[in-house]
């Protein structure tokens, strides 16, 4: 069964961006442009909000490990999610919140595990075209490392260069 | 206190298959939270964890706290007269009230970021259950009730508030719980969320005997001595 990914072109989200295009080679999904960002999985079942529609693309693409290889990675996962929400999302300062992602990158190539998963995307979609100047500035080495490490890689680089820009 | 608790997932949980093996030392969960916004829904799960596990409780209060209320000190149950003996538990829970903003929980540091948000507990404690469910269309809606009782819920206008009560009234129309025939941690989380709010008497007649039935339940009974 095919799924559907609208997203809403003129405040693009990121993650979920992200979340399909990683998951693409194993799952049957279409994105296409409109005006409101909803994952179509049934006439029963849509999700709206981002993190609900990023978990369940992970979810049904579980050989990738996007949700984390354990119960303790996912529970990490999860704390990023909500963290990224909370402290990235449309904040003003976020000076706090930076050091607090720089000092978990110190002895880490990504956020949580040995490979990437959702905390990975969501923090970084949550940087990107919005806060890149503060990441970049020097008071955050390791976030800095790690912000152009995955901005770099495909798919990031990717939908970076199609989407940031168009961010609101 | 714990009462009748009725056994609600029967499935079993090895705690070395979901944490992997066991080091010797008593495996311990640590959990700072701000003693004016009581976590009831770790209460509940922790009533859930102790009938499936020998579990070590401990209440403590740390020095950024002045006065807490006896209630919340004995909401673990009554301390435990064997608590030298720390082989003889699966699994430890320390319950530490503290000035802090935002509940943390710390395990195995060594490999795990301190963990925050009392949502984000609670679904760790729940996979300790091994009751999460497996169909992804059932756990991401599980997540989604989670995140929109935490959001706007707990934390929301009046307006959000009423929303979510609506939404909750008419999912509830529809099954006895949240997901449908199995209660689960969505069920444990907004109920706990719409208690805390104290909506339960002008809460629509769907939610009130849901929160009815959650009661029944028995795991519910430490959070409702809390709130009175």
């Amino acid at each position: 069964m095919a799924l559907n990914l609208t997203i809403n072109s003129s405040n693009p989200p990121l993650g979920a961006l992200l979340a399909a295009e990683h998951v693409k080679g194993s799952v049957n999904l279409s994105v296409e442009e409109g005006k409101d960002t909803k994952l179509y999985v049934s006439d029963q079942v849509q999700f709206s909000d981002v993190n609900s529609i990023t978990r369940y693309l992970a979810r049904v693409a579980p050989a990738l490990g996007l949700y984390g290889s354990n119960m303790m990675e996912q529970t990490e996962v999860d704390h990023w999610l909500e963290f990224s929400a909370r402290y990235l999302c449309g904040r003003s300062d976020l000076s706090l919140a930076l050091l607090e992602v720089d000092k978990t990158l110190a002895l880490r190539t990504f956020l949580v595990g040995r490979s990437v998963t959702l905390a990975d995307l969501s923090v970084w979609a949550a940087l990107k075209g919005n806060v890149e100047s503060q990441v970049k500035s020097g008071s955050y080495p390791h976030l800095c490392r790690w912000f152009s490490f995955l901005s770099s890689q495909v798919p990031f680089s990717s939908v970076g260069s199609k989407w940031a820009n168009k961010i609101t | 206190s714990q009462g009748v608790s009725a056994t609600v997932f029967k499935g079993t949980a090895d705690l070395d298959c979901l944490l992997g093996k066991d080091l010797g030392a008593l495996r311990d969960i640590v959990i700072n939270a701000n003693p004016s916004n009581p976590p009831l829904s770790l209460l509940v799960l922790h009533s859930l964890l102790c009938q499936r596990y020998r579990v070590l409780s401990a209440v403590h209060v740390h020095s950024s706290v002045t006065v807490v209320a006896p209630s919340l000190l004995s909401c673990l149950g009554p301390r435990h007269t064997d608590s030298y003996t720390r082989h003889r538990f699966e699994l430890g829970f320390t319950l530490i009230w503290k000035d802090v903003s935002k509940l943390q929980m710390k395990f195995n540091t060594q490999n795990m970021c301190p963990i925050e948000g009392e949502a984000n507990v609670a679904r760790f404690l729940y996979r300790l259950l091994g009751a999460e469910p497996q169909d992804p269309v059932l756990a991401t809606q599980m997540d989604s009730w989670i995140d929109t009782a935490v959001f706007q819920l707990a934390e929301g206008s009046g307006k959000e508030q009423a929303a979510v009560l609506r939404s909750l009234n008419g999912a509830l129309g529809r099954s006895p719980w949240l997901l449908g025939q199995e209660f689960s941690l969505a069920d444990i989380v907004s109920a706990c969320c719409v208690l805390q709010a104290n909506n339960c008497t002008s809460a629509p007649p769907n939610v009130q005997r849901w929160l009815k039935s959650c009661q029944n339940l028995g795991h519910f009974n430490c959070a409702y001595e809390l709130l009175h």
